[in-house]
């Protein structure tokens, strides 16, 4: 363990009443109970843009999102931004917010990004308003919350640089 | 994606980024000359106006509010003065005073995006916010800290940022108390210094030499410049009351798109939104702000759509100065809101989105239930406008690279921060030469 504890802001990203892209919010809401205290749960986020100022003043940030439909519904990933770039692939088109990865970029540009981002992103099915959950992707709310507790702990108690080769 | 096939040449840009909604731009250049631009808008329809059939008046603000993630505010005032005008419910005092306030909020957070992150790139010859930040990096800083400021009065008063749930027939379901309103106004002081510095920085921006003979339409009031209330008025002698809005103006289906578009009966475009509102409310703006304004170059009009981004500067400004006054002079109101009963009845609201007028009208039974609902956005009744400003716009560029035509059409749209959500009903850009 090396000095003080790390501040850490947690952030549910997504609509909960659009079917699988509530799942950031549903990890959140999980994490609830399992968080140790001091670590910042943020309101759940739809604009990420907002995320700007959310960040400012803390060491690291995890951000819980769901992902569009690569191989199949539920499938968990994990990106630390200090190893590598968001994939940049997917963007929305035409829409009034920045994509999640511009606003990383943007607030790394403004110098008010947290020294580590990680991302665990849940790929989904359907994004249909109203919709319900796809029981695939609602199935793994508990273990994204259990990994993204336990990546709390090292974040907040282990150099970022010994955190970094740890990482699950 | 440009195409040479003989004498027709095509460019196509298959999304537009920066502006709300999908949807595309053709534009038609035969022999050199433009013969058409055309905004196909081929987001679905939304449907909202047969939703809201069969549903109770209290209903209303909750589901017209998801119209919009950018102007909820906007749909949600035009939707409760309609039910009140229906039901001979006058709200005032500081509900009224509310009422301006949350629309002070929305203004700042969608003029302050808009303003900074979507338009002012356009003029500086950034891809987008991101590239321009490492430049402008204090400009951008200064644009997020408006939205942000301009959210929070949106989360105090509306309950949420986004979609707020605390609006109601008659009033709000919660009103803050003044404790709650003192630290917010601290952060606007900070935000009206801000906004003023925006003003002075968009305005030495480089700009088109382009003016276009608008008919501008927007709310006049007597004694306030417009946010919830007032006549529809125009730069050629319209003055009617909101209740008369359709003798003067119509919506009509166009073939390429799947937003209506809104017509002056009589003399075909006009232009809503902050130049409209600016040219006809300018005496109601504080001395402070005109002169602002003028220090800024504005007249007392403004005809270059261009500029309109300067224009948008100074109702950020306006806006945070009105939500101090409001906020001094705040008092919480014995109750939340004023009792409404129902009759069968037709009630219209009209109220400034931050795009301009926003029409609705409503029939209800004598429960209150909706027969029939509908709603004008900002969006579809510049449309219009929007294309004939394109075909001025890119007359004098035809011979001009594709990639410089295409980004002057971008810009000249995004001078109307065009909601096409909104509207339902932007872009894909393909310019067709012979």
């Amino acid at each position: 363990m090396t000095g003080r504890s790390r501040s850490v802001l947690i952030v549910g990203l997504g609509n909960a009443d659009r079917a699988d892209d509530g799942i950031g919010p549903l990890v959140a809401e999980k994490l609830r109970r399992l968080l140790p205290a001091g670590t910042a749960l943020a309101s759940p986020r739809t604009d990420p843009i907002a995320l700007i100022a959310e960040w400012q003043g803390f060491d690291a940030a995890i951000c819980i999102d769901a992902a569009s439909l690569v191989s199949k519904p539920g499938r968990i990933h994990r990106f630390d931004l200090s190893m590598a770039e968001l994939p940049s692939d997917r963007q929305p088109v035409s829409d009034h917010v920045l994509s999640f990865a511009a606003t990383v970029r943007l607030a790394r540009v403004l110098h008010q990004a947290p020294q580590r981002i990680i991302i665990y992103a849940v790929e989904g099915a359907s994004f249909a308003a109203g919709a319900p959950m796809t029981p695939e992707v609602a199935v793994q709310a508990p273990l994204v919350a259990a990994q993204v507790a336990a990546e709390v702990e090292t974040l907040r108690h282990f150099s970022f640089r010994h955190a970094a080769a740890n990482s699950p | 994606m440009a195409t040479n096939n003989g004498t027709t040449r095509t460019i196509r840009v298959d999304n537009l980024a920066r502006v709300e909604g999908e949807g595309a731009l053709d534009l038609h250049i035969d022999d050199g000359r433009v013969t058409a631009a055309r905004l196909r808008i081929f987001e679905p329809p939304r449907l909202f106006e047969a939703l809201l059939r069969g549903r109770g008046y209290m209903e209303t603000p909750d589901i017209v509010a998801r119209i919009c993630g950018i102007c909820p505010i906007a749909y949600q005032m035009s939707a409760v003065h309609a039910i009140e005008n229906a039901f001979g419910v006058q709200v005032d005092g500081q509900l009224r005073a509310l009422r301006r306030l949350i629309y002070c909020g929305e203004w700042i957070e969608s003029h302050a995006l808009h303003v900074v992150m979507l338009h002012a790139p356009d003029f500086l010859n950034y891809p987008d916010a991101v590239a321009m930040a490492r430049d402008h990096g204090d400009k951008v800083r200064s644009g997020l800290a408006l939205k942000k400021i301009g959210n929070e009065l949106l989360r105090l008063l509306g309950g949420r940022e986004v979609h707020p749930v605390n609006v109601r027939p008659g009033g709000f379901y919660r009103v803050p108390q003044r404790a709650e309103l003192v630290p917010i106004a601290e952060s606007l002081k900070s935000a009206r210094d801000k906004a003023v510095e925006l003003v002075r920085w968009v305005a030495r921006f480089p700009f088109p030499d382009f003016e276009s003979d608008y008919e501008f339409v927007a709310l006049r009031h007597a004694e306030e410049y417009p946010f919830n209330e007032g006549r529809v008025v125009s730069s050629r002698g319209i003055d009617v009351d909101i209740a008369d809005y359709e003798a003067e103006f119509e919506e009509r289906h166009v073939a390429h798109s799947t937003a209506l578009h809104s017509f002056l009966k009589r003399r075909g475009a006009y232009l809503c939104g902050p130049l409209a509102r600016y040219a006809l409310n300018f005496d109601q703006l504080p001395e402070s702000v005109q002169g602002l304004a003028k220090e800024a170059g504005l007249g007392e009009r403004c005809c270059n759509p261009f500029r309109s981004i300067i224009v948008r500067g100074i109702e950020i400004v306006y806006a945070c100065e009105e939500a101090l006054r409001i906020i001094t002079a705040y008092e919480p109101p014995e109750y939340a809101w004023f009792p409404v009963a129902t009759r069968a009845a037709v009630g219209f609201g009209c109220t400034e989105a931050p795009r301009g007028i926003c029409w609705h009208r409503y029939s209800f039974d004598g429960d209150g239930t909706i027969r029939a609902a509908r709603i004008v956005p900002p969006t579809a009744q510049n449309q219009l406008s929007i294309e004939a400003d394109l075909v001025a716009v890119v007359t004098p560029l035809v011979n001009e690279p594709d990639d410089l035509i295409r980004a002057r059409c971008e810009q000249t749209i995004r001078n109307y921060d065009p909601c096409i959500s909104c509207a339902t009903h932007f872009l894909k850009m393909t310019v067709h030469r012979q």
